[in-house]
C-alpha cells in the first residue's frame, strides 16, 4: 500500500512539473505566435505602402512625360494604328488586355 | 499597583542591595496571590471566537458576495484590452489600379514629465520632426501629461525617431491615405482627414463601407508585455470594403491634362470635363482644373475644392437647342428639313428682341442646330405647349439631383411652367433662364446617344449595360445625332471638335456669365457637350471652360479641341476601331526579302 502510494505521488509530482513545463511552452509559443501575426500585418501594411508608391511612380501622366522627353515617342493616333479583326472567341479577353 | 511595580523595579535596580535575587519570593508573588476573576478567561475565548467570525465573514463576502469584483480588479492587473484597428478600404479604378490606398504613418507623442533628453538630443528630435527646437519644448510645456509632437510620419523619419531611443517619447499606429493619382482625380476620390474619416468625394460617400469596424481582443500580457494568452472572446476587425470606381485612370489623368492645358491657353478661370460611358452609364473621368494634392492640403483655397462638374451650375446656353429640336420632331411639328425663316436674325418677343449672331435667312431644322440660330430655335418654342417644353425638360434631368452617390452634386434650377411668362420660354429654348452642372448636360447627352432613352449614371463600376427610360423616338434621336454631327463638321459652330478618325456629333455653347442680377460684360463661359462615334455612339463628352480670357471665347474654339482629343484618346483607350476613314501613316519598310529556307 505505502509503495503505490509512493509511486502515486512520484507521479503526482512529475505530471505536475510536466504541467508547468507544458502550461510555460504553450505561453511562449502563444507570444511567438502573437510576434508572427503582428509582423504579419505590419508586412501587409508595408506592401500596401509600397504598392501605392510603385502606383504612384507609374501614374499616366508620368509615363506620358517620361515617353515624351526621355523616349521621344508620340501618342498613338488611329493614322499610325493597324486595326485587325481578332478571331471571335478571344475578342473579349484581348479587349480587357488592352486596357 | 504601580506603587508595587516602583518597588519591584527598584528592587530590580539595586541587586546588590539588602534583598539577594535569590530570596525574591515569586510564590508569594502579589500578583499570583491574587485570584483571576473566571470572566477573563471566557471573554479571552469570545474574543478569538469573534476574531474568527470576522474572518470567516470577511472570508465569504471576499468569495462570494464580492468575488466579481476582487476577480475583476485582479484581471485588472494582468488582463488587456486590445483594439484591433480595421484597415480602411481602398479605392481603386475600373482597371484596378490604386486611387487610394492606407498606409501606417506612426504619431510620436510624449509624456513630457518622463522625458529625459539632453539639449542636443532634443534639437536633433525636433529637426526629425520638421520644427524648431523651441517649437518642441512650447509642445512638452502645454501637457506634462501627454502631448502629440506629431501625428502621421512618415516610417522612415518614424524609425530614425525610435533609434533616438529617448524616454518618454512613444510612438503610436495610425493609418494614412495615399492617393496615387494625385491631383489629377482629387475631387472625384475627395480624402479623408487625421482621424481617417471620409471629408470630400467618394472617400465622404462611400465612408462607411470603406469604414469597416474596429475590433477587439482580452489578452493576459506578462511583465516584459508579451501577449500570453488570450482570454474572452476575441471580436475580430472587420476590414473596410474595397470601391472600385468606374473612373478609368488613363482618360481620367488625359481629360486632366487636356484641362488644365486648355485653361492656361486661354488663360481662363477654371475647366471641367465628363466623359460618360453610354451603353454601361458610368462615369469614366470626371476632371476639374484648378485642383489640388489630397495629400498635401495646406492652403487650399476653395476654388481648388469645388468640383465644379457637380456642384457649379450655370446656364446651358445653346446646349439646349437640340433638345427643342428633337422636341419638335417628336411632336410632329417639324420634320429634319422644314424650313425655317428666321429673316435678318431677329424676333420680337413681347416687346423684347432676340438676336442671331448675323441673319442666316432660311433655314431647315437641321440647319437651325448646325449654325445655333436662336431665332429658329425659338419659331419652333413657340409653337409648344409650355408644359411639353417642362416636361422633357425635366424628363433629361434638369432642376433635379443626379441620383448619384456623391456629395455636394446640385439640382439646378428649372421654375415650374406655370410661371413661365412668353419671353423665358422663348430665352429657354435656347439654355437662358434655367441652370444645370456640368454632369447633368453631359447625362442629358445620353438621351441622344441612347437612340432616345435617359440612362441612370453610376460612379462605381457597373458591368451591365444599363436600361433607361425613354424620352425621345429612336428616329428622333437618330436624326438629331445627324444635326450635331452637322454642327462638329465643316459650316457648323464646332469644326475643331472632329476628331482623327472616329466620327463626333456635338453642340457648343457660349453663355454670358450671370453676376448680380444681370449679366456680365467680357465674362464668358464656354462648352461642348457631344457623343462618339455618331452611328453607334459609346462616349458622351462634356467640356466647359470658365472665363477664357485669351481673346478667343466661343465653345467652338475654346472647349471643342479638348472635345476632340478626350473623344479620340477615350475612344483609342476603350478599344473601339475609328469608323472614318484615315489616311494611314504606316509604312512599310523596303528591305529585301530573304527566301525562306526548307
Amino acid at each position: 500500500m505505502t509503495r503505490i502510494n509512493a509511486v502515486l505521488l512520484l507521479a503526482l509530482i512529475v505530471s505536475c512539473l510536466y504541467l508547468v513545463k507544458v502550461s510555460y511552452d504553450s505561453r511562449r509559443l502563444f507570444s511567438a505566435l502573437d510576434r508572427a501575426r503582428a509582423d504579419a500585418v505590419r508586412l501587409a501594411s508595408d506592401h500596401e505602402r509600397l504598392q501605392s508608391e510603385r502606383q504612384a511612380q507609374a501614374t499616366p501622366l508620368r509615363v506620358e512625360r517620361v515617353a515624351r522627353e526621355k523616349l521621344a515617342m508620340r501618342s498613338a493616333t488611329p493614322a499610325v494604328t493597324e486595326y485587325v479583326e481578332a478571331p471571335r472567341a478571344a475578342s473579349a479577353p484581348a479587349a480587357e488586355g488592352g486596357r | 499597583m504601580s506603587r508595587w511595580f516602583k518597588s519591584w523595579g527598584s528592587g530590580r535596580g539595586a541587586p546588590s542591595g539588602a534583598v539577594s535575587a535569590r530570596s525574591l519570593r515569586y510564590a508569594t508573588s502579589p500578583l499570583l496571590a491574587s485570584k483571576t476573576p473566571p470572566w477573563r478567561s471566557k471573554f479571552l475565548v469570545a474574543l478569538l471566537g469573534a476574531g474568527f467570525v470576522v474572518l470567516i465573514g470577511r472570508a465569504v463576502y471576499v468569495q462570494v458576495w464580492g468575488t466579481e469584483f476582487y476577480q475583476r480588479k485582479g484581471e485588472d492587473r494582468y488582463a488587456r484590452t486590445l483594439d484591433l484597428p480595421a484597415s480602411r478600404g481602398r479605392i481603386v479604378d475600373r482597371g484596378g489600379e490604386l486611387l487610394a490606398s492606407s498606409v501606417e504613418a506612426p504619431t510620436v507623442w510624449a509624456i513630457p514629465r518622463d522625458l529625459k533628453a539632453s539639449a542636443d538630443e532634443k534639437r536633433r528630435l525636433a529637426r526629425l520632426l520638421g520644427m524648431s527646437a523651441s517649437e518642441l519644448d512650447k509642445r512638452l510645456a502645454d501637457n506634462p501629461n501627454f502631448v502629440y509632437l506629431k501625428r502621421q510620419i512618415d516610417e522612415s523619419v518614424a524609425l530614425q525617431v525610435r533609434a533616438l531611443g529617448l524616454k518618454g517619447i512613444h510612438q503610436l499606429t495610425e493609418y494614412k491615405r495615399r492617393y496615387p493619382a494625385g491631383e489629377a482625380a482629387a475631387h472625384v476620390v475627395g480624402f479623408t482627414n487625421v482621424e481617417d474619416r471620409g471629408q470630400e468625394g467618394i472617400e465622404l460617400a462611400f465612408q462607411d463601407a470603406l469604414a469597416g469596424r474596429d475590433g477587439t481582443r482580452r489578452v493576459i500580457k506578462d511583465r516584459l508585455g508579451r501577449v500570453v494568452e488570450d482570454i474572452g472572446e476575441s471580436v475580430p476587425p472587420v476590414d473596410g470594403r474595397d470601391i472600385e470606381l468606374a473612373i478609368d485612370s488613363k482618360v481620367q489623368f488625359f481629360a486632366y491634362q487636356r484641362v488644365r492645358d486648355a485653361v492656361a491657353e486661354h488663360k481662363a478661370k477654371a475647366g471641367s470635363v465628363v466623359v460618360l460611358d453610354v451603353q454601361t452609364g458610368e462615369v469614366l473621368a470626371l476632371a476639374n482644373y484648378p485642383s489640388f494634392t489630397p495629400g498635401e492640403r495646406r492652403n487650399l483655397s476653395g476654388a481648388q475644392l469645388r468640383n465644379r462638374a457637380l456642384t457649379d451650375t450655370f446656364e446651358p446656353g445653346s446646349t439646349m437647342k437640340p433638345f427643342i429640336a428633337g422636341l419638335a420632331l417628336d411632336s410632329g411639328l417639324v420634320k429634319a428639313h422644314t424650313s425655317i425663316d428666321t429673316g435678318d436674325g431677329r424676333i420680337q418677343i413681347t416687346g423684347s428682341t432676340i438676336s442671331d449672331h448675323k441673319p442666316y435667312g432660311v433655314l431647315t431644322v437641321e440647319e437651325v442646330i448646325q449654325k445655333s440660330s436662336n431665332v429658329g430655335t425659338v419659331k419652333m418654342a413657340m409653337r409648344m405647349p409650355a408644359r411639353e417644353m417642362w416636361d422633357m425638360f425635366s424628363a433629361i434631368g434638369l432642376g433635379q439631383k443626379p441620383q448619384l452617390e456623391f456629395p455636394g452634386a446640385v439640382s439646378g434650377r428649372l421654375r415650374p411652367y406655370k410661371s413661365w411668362r412668353p419671353i423665358e420660354q422663348a430665352t429657354m429654348s435656347y439654355g437662358y433662364g434655367l441652370s444645370a452642372s456640368l454632369f447633368q448636360l453631359a447625362r442629358a447627352y445620353t438621351v441622344f446617344a441612347r437612340d432616345g432613352e435617359l440612362i441612370p449614371v453610376s460612379l462605381t463600376k457597373a458591368e451591365q449595360p444599363t436600361g433607361g427610360v425613354r424620352v425621345f423616338t429612336p428616329e428622333t434621336a437618330r436624326s438629331v445625332r445627324h444635326m450635331l454631327q452637322m454642327a462638329a463638321g465643316d459650316g457648323g459652330t464646332a469644326p475643331k471638335a472632329q476628331p482623327v478618325g472616329y466620327s463626333v456629333g456635338g453642340k457648343t455653347g457660349t453663355a454670358r456669365k450671370q453676376e448680380g442680377k444681370g449679366y456680365a460684360d467680357k465674362k464668358y463661359r464656354a462648352w461642348f457637350v457631344g457623343l462618339a462615334p455618331v452611328d453607334k455612339p459609346r462616349i458622351v463628352v462634356a467640356v466647359m471652360v470658365d472665363e477664357p480670357n485669351n481673346g478667343k471665347f466661343y465653345g467652338g474654339d475654346v472647349a471643342a479641341p479638348v472635345f476632340a482629343e478626350v473623344v479620340q484618346q477615350t475612344l483609342r483607350t476603350l478599344g473601339v476601331a475609328p469608323d472614318l476613314e484615315v489616311v494611314p501613316q504606316i509604312v512599310a519598310r523596303h528591305s529585301d526579302t530573304v527566301e525562306e529556307s526548307f
